[in-house]
């Protein structure tokens, strides 16, 4: 079991290295220093800016009923994951096949669906919770 | 290694399991997770050993980690499989099955993409714990004159969370730089392919560690569940997963169909679409922008190791034999769309040139420069009768922007290595 274990993190730590040592060796394609930025500026974006930010919200809507903050919960998390495709930064005049739709408007069509699905759910539990004190 | 929680990982069962199964275990807890989120804070004061540090809700922790990780090797295996169609070592890659690489890639990109409300689900539910564990590591600093034992304890908590940076750090670049290139969008100075797959060994080599330290705790985190009544209404925990469960499949829905036909319809937020582009067929590279013109005088040449050289143009190839196959273009960014395309097979160029059979091919474009201008065909995919210089698309002559005059259209092979405008083909090494 000790065995499995310590080869498990030797594992482990292997391929870490091997990923580090990788990158250095691909120098000229992977620009070990823009690397670096980009590696550590993500996940200290994220620890300093985005929780504390989304911890605020969190306090601020405490009060708001459960179906709602579910609700935005959804948003937020959707228009993160789509947020590179609707900002469509990526166009290209040349080639009309990338990013070819009207995202906009497509962000608010997917958004309405969410909002109505957690509409459904509000109104169920209120239907629930109006038999239950009967 | 496993002190990374000592003090956490034992009170969650023995607190929750048997004396509050009936109930919302986190309700018991008095730290409401996730969706009240001041609340980690209530916990932290004087906590240090054996109370609630920081308010972790160790059982949504452990759910999504467990389905990050499945996440993470299905996207490590179909990413190192797609490395290796492009980056052929020792091994050669079978042409069959056809649509192997399109499934391949199509899962990891959709996996990709489901991924993102789970890692950050994930790190929003540890997220005190972040603080606590700051805190407690300057508070546990050794001393001048520490005991051995002590500081050996420290630097082994230390290495435990440290190695929580790189798996952290690592888990958002990749969902970070993938998810934005997909959408075309570099905003960063590496060439993306390359750091995308270095970083994927630091990821994944961090998660077996990870895994290692944190599987005990996981799973006594997840049994209690087996054994207790179904929830009545939906808890605070249960709802929070559900959203990130939610997010991820609108997410998902609203961009599969870029690769999964019948998912077509639904694509309403996908970065490519079936249908755009020159007939119907999308182009990651225009002629434009690979600086390509028609040509006036086309010449396919084949040298190299052949026994005669050889040369058509473009009405010899198309007095040819003409074979018409149904193959997808299916792209490293996960979309993939199926056509008609008729041409000539490379095999039948090859032989007529008298090339050995176990020879590879450089198959060239008349693109001047970029990475991918050319590509190796190696003996499996050019003695595949579907593996053709095509012609036609859908029955027209192609389009510039798909190649015209002649293009590399193959089975089970990535779109970038379907090299376009091809005017020659370089055979080297074989037994001839």
């Amino acid at each position: 079991m000790r065995v499995a274990r310590g080869a498990g993190y030797a594992f482990g730590g292997a391929l870490m290295l091997f990923g580090l040592l990788g990158l250095l060796s691909d120098a000229g394609d992977d620009h070990p220093i823009g690397w670096a930025l980009w590696f550590a500026g993500g996940v200290l974006v994220h620890d300093l800016v985005i929780a504390p930010v989304v911890v605020a919200a969190g306090w601020a809507l405490r009060r708001v009923a459960r179906p709602v903050r579910a609700g935005l919960l959804v948003s937020v998390l959707v228009v993160a994951g789509v947020a590179p495709v609707v900002l469509a930064l990526g166009r290209k005049p040349d080639n009309p096949s990338i990013l070819p739709l009207p995202y906009g408007r497509n962000l608010v069509l997917v958004l309405a669906v969410v909002w109505l699905g957690a509409g459904a759910v509000w109104a169920v539990r209120r239907v629930r919770q109006r038999r239950g004190v009967r | 290694m496993n002190t990374q929680d000592p003090d956490r990982g034992h009170e969650g069962p023995e607190e929750t399991a048997p004396a509050v199964a009936p109930v919302a275990p986190e309700e018991a807890r008095g730290a409401p997770p996730v969706e009240a989120p001041g609340s980690g804070d209530a916990a932290e004061p004087g906590d240090a050993e054996g109370a609630e540090p920081g308010g972790v809700d160790t059982r949504a922790a452990a759910w999504l980690g467990a389905s990050l990780g499945v996440c993470f090797t299905v996207a490590f295996v179909t990413g190192l499989f797609s490395h290796f169609l492009q980056h052929p070592g020792p091994v050669q890659w079978p042409s069959r099955p056809v649509g192997l690489y399109r499934v391949t890639q199509g899962v990891h990109v959709v996996t990709g993409v489901a991924v993102l409300p789970l890692l950050l689900g994930k790190l929003w539910t540890v997220y005190p714990r972040f603080w606590a564990g700051i805190r407690e590591m300057r508070e546990g600093m050794p001393r001048p004159g520490a005991r051995l034992r002590d500081v050996r304890e420290f630097a082994r908590t230390a290495g435990g969370r440290g190695l929580l940076i790189p798996l952290t750090a690592g888990a958002i670049f990749q969902v970070f730089t993938g998810l934005t290139n997909i959408a075309y969008w570099y905003p960063w100075p590496f060439f993306f392919t390359t750091a995308h797959y270095w970083t994927a060994y630091i990821v994944v080599g961090a998660l077996v560690v990870h895994v290692l330290n944190e599987w005990a705790t996981a799973r006594r985190a997840l049994t209690p569940l087996r054994h207790a009544p179904p929830a009545t209404g939906g808890t605070d925990r249960r709802g929070f997963l559900t959203a990130i469960g939610v997010a991820s499949g609108v997410i998902v829905l609203a961009t599969a169909g870029e690769t999964l036909v019948p998912l077509r319809r639904l694509a309403l937020l996908a970065p490519r679409a079936p249908g755009a582009g020159q007939r119907g067929v999308p182009v990651n590279r225009s002629a434009a922008a690979a600086g390509v013109t028609a040509p006036a005088a086309y010449r396919l040449r084949v040298r190299g190791d052949v026994r005669h050289r050889a040369e058509w143009t473009l009405a010899e190839l198309a007095a040819l034999p003409q074979h018409t196959v149904a193959l997808p273009i299916a792209c490293v960014e996960g979309w993939s769309v199926s056509a008609h395309w008729t041409g000539v097979r490379l095999r039948d160029l090859l032989r007529a040139a008298g090339v050995a059979e176990d020879a590879n091919v450089r198959v060239e474009s008349m693109e001047r420069g970029g990475r991918y201008r050319a590509s190796e065909v190696a003996p499996p995919h050019w003695h595949d009768p579907l593996t053709l210089l095509a012609l036609r698309c859908d029955g027209e002559v192609l389009h510039l922007d798909h190649g015209y005059p002649l293009r590399l259209i193959a089975p089970d092979r990535p779109g970038v290595l379907q090299t376009k405008w091809v005017n020659e083909l370089i055979v080297h090494g074989g037994a001839s």
